[in-house]
């Protein structure tokens, strides 16, 4: 398998990754206003508190295989969005997006994963933000004037 | 006869409602906030300063374009500032608190009570005999009892969560804490052993909320007492699960804003 890391200079918003709202704030570990994309193959999910791991093995440039971190928010939150032990599976090849580390360890946390059959798994808070948009434009058609 | 004494029954009788004690309206799960802008806002806690200047924001027609996000951050900025004037000089000296330096964080020390009764996801309130109610966090399955027999705080060094006597008033149980152990607050400030909270649990008149408003007095940290709002949805089908395996991170960064 080929590595395939890109390095993406977005403004992503600490309230749209996967561990906002967890135990702790995420801003001393991870780099909120930088994501990063690496595709690889699961070595384990743990689905655990306070907040889910996954590894992945993720060759790079040079044919070197590098053990990357995810950390996801805790399986209190996840399990109330769907997920299970079984959401991630070793062995399956997912391309994950996160925040990295400040100092720039193989870690990410969790903003995104596209699965091999193009499936995603998003964090809570993005599945929100079509609600929260929602009603914001009721809120502004409630105070316009119908016709 | 028999009719009427069956009717004179079924008259004294009071509604499956009615008969409800305070307890059974708010026994059970709770978690996370309805998925409302305000009710996110408010997912750890919030105040009246931020509500009000949300909801401001979001009727001015000027800010439609805008992302939500930054009404959001707006808002907060507005609530950072309202709890900064209450605080004393003396807590104003190292607040906001480094989020580096969280001891949650740095070594997975479960949260003190000013943090723990904010914390996100599950909350179960549970009957424990006729004098004690549970309320168990999902967040650190932190377990808190509320004794309700009148009795007072006993003699005895201060502990992380303090010591908590309740009482109901209606269908509101306030619960009145205190021998806090010194410790950080949810809102990035620290607190001492002085610290008394008192908490007013609702439920909502649809039964779906459960609405905390908690009230700070610490004559070390707070100028005027705080009032802070929490907002959770029935969760019958949520589970507590296993809190057992917090590793500290490999590096940390500090000085860098949530």
């Amino acid at each position: 398998m080929r590595a395939r890391v890109v390095w993406l200079a977005l403004l992503a918003l600490a309230a749209s990754t996967g561990i906002a709202g967890a135990h702790h704030s995420f801003s001393a570990v991870y780099d909120g206003k930088r994501s990063v994309t690496v595709t690889g193959v699961v070595t384990q999910f743990r689905f655990v508190n306070p907040h889910a791991l996954m590894t992945l093995e993720v060759t790079d440039k040079d044919g070197k295989v590098v053990t990357w971190v995810v950390e996801f928010a805790g399986r209190l939150n996840l399990s109330e969005m769907g997920w299970s032990a079984e959401s991630i599976r070793s062995g399956e090849k997912i391309t994950v997006t996160g925040n990295p580390t400040h100092e720039a360890l193989p870690r990410l946390a969790f903003q995104r994963i596209v699965k091999a059959d193009g499936s995603e798994l998003v964090p809570a808070a993005a599945q929100r933000n079509d609600t929260l948009e929602e009603e914001r434009r009721e809120r502004a058609r409630r105070r316009t004037p119908q016709p | 006869m028999k009719t009427l004494l069956a009717l004179f029954l079924l008259l004294a009788l009071p509604s499956a409602a009615a008969a409800q004690s305070p307890l059974q309206t708010l026994e059970g799960m709770w978690s996370n906030p309805p998925t409302t802008i305000i009710g996110q806002a408010c997912i750890f806690y919030c105040t009246d300063a931020l509500i009000d200047r949300l909801n401001a924001l979001l009727d001015d027609p000027a800010n439609d374009k805008k992302p939500l996000g930054q009404l959001r951050s707006d808002a907060s900025a507005r609530e950072r500032a309202f709890i900064e004037s209450r605080l004393t000089a003396a807590a104003r000296e190292t607040y906001p608190l480094d989020p580096a330096d969280d001891p949650g964080l740095l070594r997975c020390e479960p949260w003190g009570l000013a943090r723990q009764m904010f914390a996100p996801h599950q909350l179960e309130i549970l009957g424990r005999g006729r004098d004690q109610i549970e309320l168990h966090y999902g967040e650190w399955d932190a377990r808190r009892i509320v004794h309700m027999d009148g009795r007072a705080r006993p003699a005895g060094p201060a502990t992380p969560l303090g010591y908590s006597v309740g009482h109901w008033e209606g269908a509101t149980l306030v619960v009145e804490t205190s021998g806090v152990a010194a410790n950080q607050t949810q809102w990035r400030s620290k607190h001492s052993d002085q610290l008394r909270v008192t908490e007013r649990f609702t439920r909502a008149a649809d039964g779906k909320t459960l609405n905390l408003v908690a009230t700070f007095d610490d004559p070390w940290s707070l100028r005027e007492p705080l009032v802070l709002k929490k907002i959770w949805s029935r969760a019958p089908a949520s589970q507590i699960a296993p809190y057992d395996a917090c590793e500290p991170p490999p590096s940390v960064k500090r000085g860098v804003a949530p």
